[in-house]
């Protein structure tokens, strides 16, 4: 039996290369092949770099010379990135996923789908379950630009997944990632000197570690499973004990001016603008249950929510934007000047 | 006094709290992170001060526990006093029968609902349980969904113990063996009229019993006398509901006219009545489908709950003496 061939979309995003770089090792893996608009930032040794768009319907020409068996879509977009600014989000959502499964349509050889998805799609709200089950998604109203696309790409795959039964197409629901060495707008924001926080709510969050991230896309593409897929840690952490882990002390502001705030003072300090998606969960919280993950795809985070953090906290102290501002940080001031 | 027996004060002299400076200072100097040299250096002052200065720096540092849901056990207990307050002085709370309340594994426990502005029977049955129960666990509340709307008041509610009210929330903190405490009547019983007070409402959709027969959690259902005279509902404010989003705004004789001092609330005659548990292991998970068996113990539950009212309210006697 031959090995198995595999395409990843979107190589040259962060995740996208990680997986790359542990299914390089896998020597069941006898060809891998990576597609996006620019080359990786790091050198890949034996995987294929394609360079096409998504969006353009080339894809559906240079996707079945491939001749993959798998396909596993990292292109989807949380925040732009440098030559992927706001507005184009959508595009690259939406339509890449739609021209992707167009071009899945025409590969023969197909066996597998894995999407990189995010748990975005449930929204966030006060009322709603503290853990999202899988079937609960598109139940509640849609309230944010990141949300509906995600549910719109969700039904073009589940549409998709419909007619194509042979198939195993996996949806892959990620809650935010936390980690040292990543660069997202979310982890920036944590890493402020000063947190601002909305005053009067304290949410119950999931932050799920890099390596976990890594490893459960790893897991799904190894063993992947018909339908939607949870990615989370176990448990929840409120934000208000998370920042005391991180000795960021907290300012409250009144929600309605969280957002100006952020954008005017985080653009100087090199936030970047938080999306609507991650102002809610900053408000209400977001909980998704990882039993399917665990059970179904056999994959056990190896972090739960409040040891990421730790973790996080154990990397980052010592780097940090601006001067030390937390409760501790000034009594060690005080203590010093007396000598 | 002497400064000599600062250890056995409350308060420190000046002399022991020139130590913990020097202490903790030699304790920064030498490379420990000043929280922790509080903490050490906390141990030349007085026993009950030092134990503070300990628990501060601990909880500055995030090093408490809270479960996946935010209960966090230590601020339940550091808002115990002032519940206790309540239970034992405000309202003379007499609670009988906390035996029929397993004393491990899961168990829902159905309450009638009541005390228009603010229901404070979920904070009292906790008391009771916590006071009379021989093995006291703390249990957890299915709360209004609305409620986590609202700032602060979500946030507290949480970490003492709520739960949004949902059958998968439900079910989820049943299948981890916690005591849970759900009040079927819901906005119907805690917006009735005061004339209809002790006059259980539909409970709900019995969506309380599938929740029971799918984890197989006995219920215990629980008569509370003395909540619906707190804040006796006359009327309600439309045009306030619909400013705040509130499911109804009451008009009490004291709120809104006396403005905050209008929150206080009555000082009624309690009574808390843990009833005989319905063991419901005899159903398969299964049962819980069944409309009309749902629809029959949901009935059941309730009859039983709204005799030991009565029974309950005559022991009682005068509302308020």
């Amino acid at each position: 039996m031959t090995g198995r061939r595999v395409v990843i979309t979107g190589i040259a995003s962060h995740w996208g290369l990680e997986l790359a770089r542990r299914l390089e090792r896998d020597p069941g893996i006898e060809h891998l092949a990576g597609i996006d608009t620019r080359r990786p930032a790091a050198e890949l040794e034996r995987t294929d770099f394609i360079e096409a768009d998504l969006r353009s319907p080339l894809l559906s020409r240079v996707l079945p010379s491939t001749e993959a068996d798998t396909v596993v879509h990292c292109g989807i977009l949380w925040y732009p990135e440098p030559g992927k600014p706001a507005s184009a989000l959508h595009e690259i959502n939406v339509i890449g996923t739609l021209q992707l499964l167009a071009a899945c349509e025409r590969t023969r050889t197909l066996e597998r789908v894995v999407v990189r998805g995010s748990a975005a799609i449930y929204g966030c709200d006060a009322a709603a379950p503290a853990f999202f089950e899988e079937d609960l998604a598109g139940k509640g109203k849609l309230t944010t630009r990141f949300q509906r696309d995600i549910s719109e790409l969700e039904d073009y795959f589940s549409n998709f997944a419909r007619r194509h039964s042979e198939l195993v197409c996996c949806m892959l629901r990620y809650q935010p990632e936390i980690g040292a060495e990543l660069d997202t707008p979310l982890v920036r924001y944590l890493t402020l000197p000063a947190v601002p926080v909305q005053l009067g709510y304290d949410p119950r969050l999931q932050f799920l570690h890099a390596a976990d991230a890594t490893g459960a896309l790893v897991a799904a593409v190894e063993n992947p499973v018909r339908g939607a897929v949870n990615v989370a840690p176990d448990g929840a952490i409120s934000l208000s004990r998370l920042l005391r882990l991180l000795r960021r002390p907290a300012i409250p502001i009144p929600h309605p001016l969280f957002r100006p705030t952020l954008e005017r003072f985080g653009r100087r300090l090199g936030v970047g603008p938080l999306l609507g998606d991650a102002i809610r969960m900053l408000r209400f919280g977001r909980g998704v249950d990882n039993r399917r993950l665990r059970e179904e795809i056999g994959y056990e985070p190896r972090y739960d929510a409040v040891e990421a953090i730790r973790d996080f906290a154990a990397k980052t102290n010592r780097r940090r934007i601006g001067p030390q501002l937390h409760a501790g940080a000034v009594v060690e001031r005080f203590a010093g000047a007396g000598r | 006094m002497s400064a000599t027996d600062t250890t056995e004060g409350p308060l420190p002299g000046p002399e022991a709290l020139a130590d913990f400076l020097r202490n903790m200072r030699v304790g920064v100097e030498s490379g420990l992170d000043p929280l922790t040299a509080a903490q050490r250096a906390a141990g030349s002052l007085p026993k009950q001060l030092s134990g503070a200065v300990d628990a501060i720096a601990r909880r500055l540092q995030g090093e408490y526990h809270e479960d996946e849901w935010g209960f966090d056990e230590e601020l339940a207990e550091a808002v115990f006093p002032l519940f206790d307050f309540l239970y034992s002085v405000w309202w003379r709370v007499v609670a009988e029968g906390a035996t029929n309340v397993p004393s491990h594994g899961r168990a829902l426990l159905v309450s009638n609902h009541a005390g228009s502005l603010f229901p404070f029977d979920a904070s009292m049955i906790t008391m009771a349980l916590m006071k009379t129960h021989p093995l006291p666990r703390w249990p957890r509340f299915m709360v209004l969904d609305w409620a986590f709307v609202l700032p602060f008041i979500s946030g507290f509610m949480r970490r003492v113990g709520g739960i949004p009210a949902s059958p998968r929330n439900a079910r989820r903190v049943l299948e981890q063996d916690e005591l849970v405490m759900a009040f079927p009547e819901g906005v119907k019983g805690t917006g009735k009229q005061f004339s209809e007070r002790y006059r259980l409402q539909r409970f709900g959709r019995g969506g309380f019993v599938e929740v029971a027969l799918h984890t197989g959690a006995p219920i215990v259902p629980v008569a509370t006398v003395g909540s619906e005279e707190i804040y006796p509902k006359l009327g309600e404010s439309e045009a306030l509901a619909r400013a705040t989003g509130a499911p109804f705004v009451p008009l009490t004789p004291t709120f809104p006219w006396l403005g905050l001092l209008g929150l206080v609330p009555l000082p009624s005659r309690w009574r808390i009545e843990f009833c005989e548990r319905i063991d419901l292991s005899e159903y398969p998970p299964e049962a819980a489908d069944d409309p009309r068996l749902v629809f029959d113990l949901s009935e059941e539950v309730r009859e039983r709950i709204q005799q030991k009212l009565y029974e309950n309210l005559v022991k009682r006697g005068s509302a308020f003496l």
